[in-house]
């Protein structure tokens, strides 16, 4: 009896446990469907009503994805549409992409809004989407053959790459004919947004900063205590060090951090990517030098609002194939009005 | 003939145990192996680039040292009980977005650094016990092997982590935290002291008093320790309480030193305090294992990552070093179990 | 021969189920201070469960257990320890990593004084001495208690094990199979230790596969087939071959 009693107690347990992790993971990639709203707006906004539009990405927790949210909400709100948003919580990348995209075509969308993790893994999805008469866009990274895509929006890597290279050129005074020091804290070595960034950095420096050296790069694998020691050991080997350019968030808070600790704020410039609020506010402290935001609400908005044209039978003459957003630099100078618009509200 | 405390009484049962030779002594010795690795390493990584062996490396690797020693210890208990805890990386992050999340609100509240702080810990300490206490649970009544258990228990806190902060750090909390880890006496700041004296008091426990004899009892016949009366299930929730509560901590030092908590701090943590452990001398089956070996396999981890950046290679390679030295401790620990000895 | 005292350790229709199998069925036993009572049984007849029942270790599905005629319940085997009973289990009574000493102390450690005592704080040097003491006491003599049980050889782990039984006993004490792997010589020794057991006048459970031990050294012999006392007799009514027979069932009441 006793045995018995002991075996129900831990099938309970498993099973509470389970139902907790379930839920764990349940609220983060379930699909999130926003009702569509009446009356809102003119008729004309509405052009999209009843319609489903479906976004899927990875690493769905990222702060990007989360703004980008934000802004994929509001605008299929506006125009009447039912809103799927679905991706894997916290991996980017096209083994675990690939089955979403099938769960959502299941659903039957009219529009596919499609990060996709690999340019080529995901171009076999694209091909199903479009034969089975859904509109597919594509936002921030593409597929290698876009001739099926109605249109392409992103943020630049690169030009956010270059433009950090302006931020630190800017930041330690860049003078032609003397020596500076820099170094780059990446997360990942693959991941298009980190070697892009990278080449644009490092392509600005060459072009027009000649004096500049990279002297080291490291990858942190989005955790920002291995940035943290990169960078302490890095201020170590390096008394002389002038600028670091933190690749992203992580990158940022483990740079921020070990310039803190070791009283060097505002002696080394910093420029980080990706406008987190808590970053943003180490601007004004001068921890960061300067942060490179992208603006992923804006891209979804664009992205609906493409796709609602074409479904609801309007002028798609208007739409254009590529569709680059530009980076704000947000540093010391920018407007509070700015900086409110671009950080990445979640 | 036999050793001379050795009386002969009527019905002697003795027999002359073959003294071990000098050899085996020295190679048995693991902790004074480790202390050679690491002065080598010290020796070798100064020669290459001689800014390596200076107080602010000292300082940064001490800074790395210190949280990984509070769960590789945590670990190392569990280890000689013959268990498993694999949920320690993640509870580390866990905890310290728990810590970070009511830190912010105090913070916004208005509440001082000081007790802030202590809310912080304590927050984090507390969220660590009570992963502890589920491992626990899943294992004595939910009949679960550690290794089923702390798996579960990682993908929840992991889980939890990315849900509660959608991915993004939690800081905001009070601003002059971060100077806590400033080096205060040579390259040891305040925490890592305190982390020192911890390091102490578990070592007093484990060598010294029952608790420990009965953490090596049961990782060396769990059958006869309960035989003998000792209560084995009770034991254990203490085993990995003491687990979790080390992962709290080691999460409230990493908010220190980031100034924040992120959700993706500590994962992968638990494969360095294995490391760490099994480094020092431990064998997973249990009922071997001691502080100084660990300790110095904590010490030798965090000085090879700082020593390879400092010289200039890719500190990815880390990874390959400890493979080897995990290869080798592991062959050195099958070596002396043949011998019949424990370390 | 020591008088036998009276009954001090008794089960009366004691049965124990597995899910469906039944291993003890109405066992009955009683056992005298100052005897040993041999428990001989094929294997699958129920001696491990009935050691086991009488241990603390597992809990006997009905019946009873009297120690003193009185009645008790044994919830884990420290429970039955407190009130007297020591137990000897086959092979796995000791931890290999620790030591001599910590062995004989296992479960009831020496803490020292004060307040660093009451913290757990364990009084090692006493201990090892009065693990020498005890163990030289019972006619066990062992080398230096510093070093790990595991690198004793098997008769002297059988020692060590037997020599705990026996010093910390004061009621009764519980030995299975405690002559298997040794040699003529160390299991010569076992049974005497087992005598001088029974001379201080605790109760002895012996339980063996050796049929010539149990015939030299016990008062009575419970016979266990198939989970029932076949036969509970002196151990003069016996020789060899009777006993064997009882045990297998040729010979049957």
């Amino acid at each position: 009896m006793r045995a018995s009693r002991t075996r129900t107690a831990g099938v309970i347990a498993v099973a509470g446990v389970s139902s907790v992790l379930l839920a764990a993971c349940g609220s983060s990639s379930s699909s999130s469907t926003v009702a569509a709203s009446s009356g809102t707006g003119s008729a004309a906004a509405a052009s999209c009503n009843g319609k489903k539009i479906a976004f899927v990405m990875g690493a769905e927790s990222d702060p990007f994805f989360q703004a980008m949210k934000v802004g994929a909400t509001d605008e299929t709100a506006k125009q009447g549409a039912t809103l799927i948003w679905q991706g894997d919580p916290k991996e980017y990348s096209p083994a675990t992409q690939i089955p979403v995209v099938d769960q959502v075509l299941a659903q039957q969308p009219d529009a596919l809004v499609l990060i996709p993790t690999d340019p080529d893994a995901l171009q076999a999805e694209v091909t199903k989407a479009v034969a089975a008469n859904v509109v597919v866009a594509n936002v921030d990274t593409h597929v290698t053959d876009l001739s099926q895509v109605l249109t392409f929006i992103t943020g630049d890597n690169a030009d956010g790459g270059a433009k950090a290279a302006d931020a630190i050129a800017t930041a330690i005074g860049y003078k032609a004919g003397t020596k500076y020091k820099v170094v780059v804290g990446l997360s990942s070595e693959t991941a298009t947004t980190n070697v892009a960034r990278l080449e644009g950095f490092k392509k600005a420096i060459a072009d027009k900063y000649a004096g500049v050296e990279i002297v080291d790069v490291a990858y942190s694998q989005s955790k920002p205590e291995v940035a943290n020691t990169n960078v302490n050991n890095w201020l170590t080997k390096y008394p002389d060090l002038n600028g670091i350019f933190a690749i992203d968030g992580t990158n940022g808070q483990g740079a921020a951090a070990a310039l803190q600790a070791k009283g060097l704020t505002g002696k080394i410039a910093l420029v980080g990517y990706d406008a987190y609020p808590d970053n943003v506010k180490l601007i004004k402290t001068g921890v960061f030098t300067a942060l490179v935001a992208q603006d992923p609400a804006t891209e979804a908005r664009q992205a609906v609002d493409a796709v609602c044209t074409k479904l609801s039978g309007g002028d798609v003459s208007g739409i254009k194939h590529e569709v680059v957003i530009p980076n704000v630099v947000l540093d010391k100078n920018s407007s509070d009005a700015d900086l409110q618009k671009y950080t990445y509200v979640a | 003939m036999a050793s001379t405390d050795v009386k002969t009484p009527d019905h002697p049962v003795t027999q002359v145990v073959a003294p071990t030779s000098r050899w085996k002594t020295i190679v048995g010795n693991q902790q004074f192996i480790l202390l050679v690795v690491w002065i080598a390493m010290i020796i070798g990584f100064s020669l290459k680039a001689p800014i390596f062996f200076s107080s602010g490396v000292a300082g940064n690797i001490l800074l790395d040292w210190a949280p990984l020693v509070l769960i590789a210890l945590g670990e190392l208990i569990v280890v000689i009980s013959a268990g498993i805890d694999l949920s320690v990386g993640a509870t580390v992050g866990f905890s310290g977005v728990i810590g970070a999340f009511a830190m912010k609100a105090l913070t916004s509240g208005g509440t001082g650094t000081v007790p802030t702080l202590v809310v912080g810990v304590l927050v984090c300490v507390l969220v660590g016990s009570a992963v502890g206490l589920i491992n626990a649970s899943l294992i004595n009544y939910a009949r679960l092997v550690p290794f089923i258990a702390t798996l579960v228990t990682l993908g929840a806190a992991s889980g939890l982590s990315l849900v509660l902060t959608k991915g993004a750090p939690i800081m905001s909390g009070p601003a002059d935290a971060i100077t806590l880890v400033i080096p205060w006496i040579g390259p040891f700041s305040k925490p890592v002291i305190v982390v020192v004296l911890i390091t102490g008091v578990i070592w007093a426990f484990l060598h010294k008093a029952r608790f420990g004899r009965y953490t090596y009892a049961i990782g060396s016949n769990a059958f006869a320790a309960r035989a003998a009366g000792i209560n084995v299930k009770r034991h254990i929730t203490k085993v990995y309480v003491l687990s979790g509560f080390l992962a709290g901590l080691a999460g409230f030092f990493f908010y220190l030193r980031l100034n924040g908590g992120a959700p993706t701090s500590g994962l992968g943590m638990e494969l360095d305090a294995i490391a760490a452990v099994v480094i020092g001398g431990a064998a997973l089956a249990g009922g071997v294992g001691r502080v100084s070996g660990t300790v110095l396999g904590a010490l030798i981890l965090t000085t090879v990552t700082s020593g390879l950046i400092i010289i200039g290679v890719d500190p990815q390679w880390k990874r390959v070093v400890v493979a080897a030295l995990i290869a080798i401790a592991a062959t050195l620990q099958a070596f002396r179990k043949s011998e019949g000895g424990a370390s | 021969m020591t008088e036998r005292g009276d009954v001090i350790y008794e089960v009366r229709d004691l049965s124990k189920r597995y899910g469906a199998v039944v291993a003890l069925d109405g066992a009955n036993l009683k056992l005298h201070a100052g005897e040993i009572l041999g428990l001989v049984g094929d294997n699958g007849a129920g001696k491990s469960t009935l050691v086991k029942c009488l241990s603390g270790a597992h809990q006997p599905t009905s019946g009873q257990i009297l120690l003193d005629g009185v009645e008790r319940e044994w919830r884990s085997p420290h429970d039955a320890i407190e009130a007297g009973v020591e137990t000897l289990y086959q092979d796995s009574g000791l931890a290999p990593h620790l030591s001599v000493s910590a062995n004989v102390f296992l479960g009831r450690e020496e803490v020292k004084s004060g307040i660093l005592g009451k913290m757990g704080f364990l009084a090692q040097k006493s201990m090892d001495q009065r693990a020498h003491a005890d163990l030289d006491r019972v006619g066990i003599a062992v080398p230096a208690s510093g070093r790990s049980v595991a690198q004793l050889s098997g008769g002297q782990r059988q020692a060590v094990a037997i020599g705990r039984a026996v010093a910390w006993a004061s009621r009764v004490i519980i030995l299975d199979e405690p002559t298997n792997h040794l040699g003529a010589r160390q299991a010569g020794e076992v049974l005497h230790v087992m005598q001088r057991a029974k001379e201080q006048g605790l109760g002895v459970i012996f339980i063996s596969h050796t049929l010539p031990h149990v015939l030299q050294v016990t008062d009575r012999v419970v016979v266990l087939r198939l989970g029932r006392v076949v036969k509970d007799a002196p151990t003069s009514e016996f020789n060899v071959d009777t006993l064997l027979g009882t045990i297998t069932g040729l010979i049957t009441e």
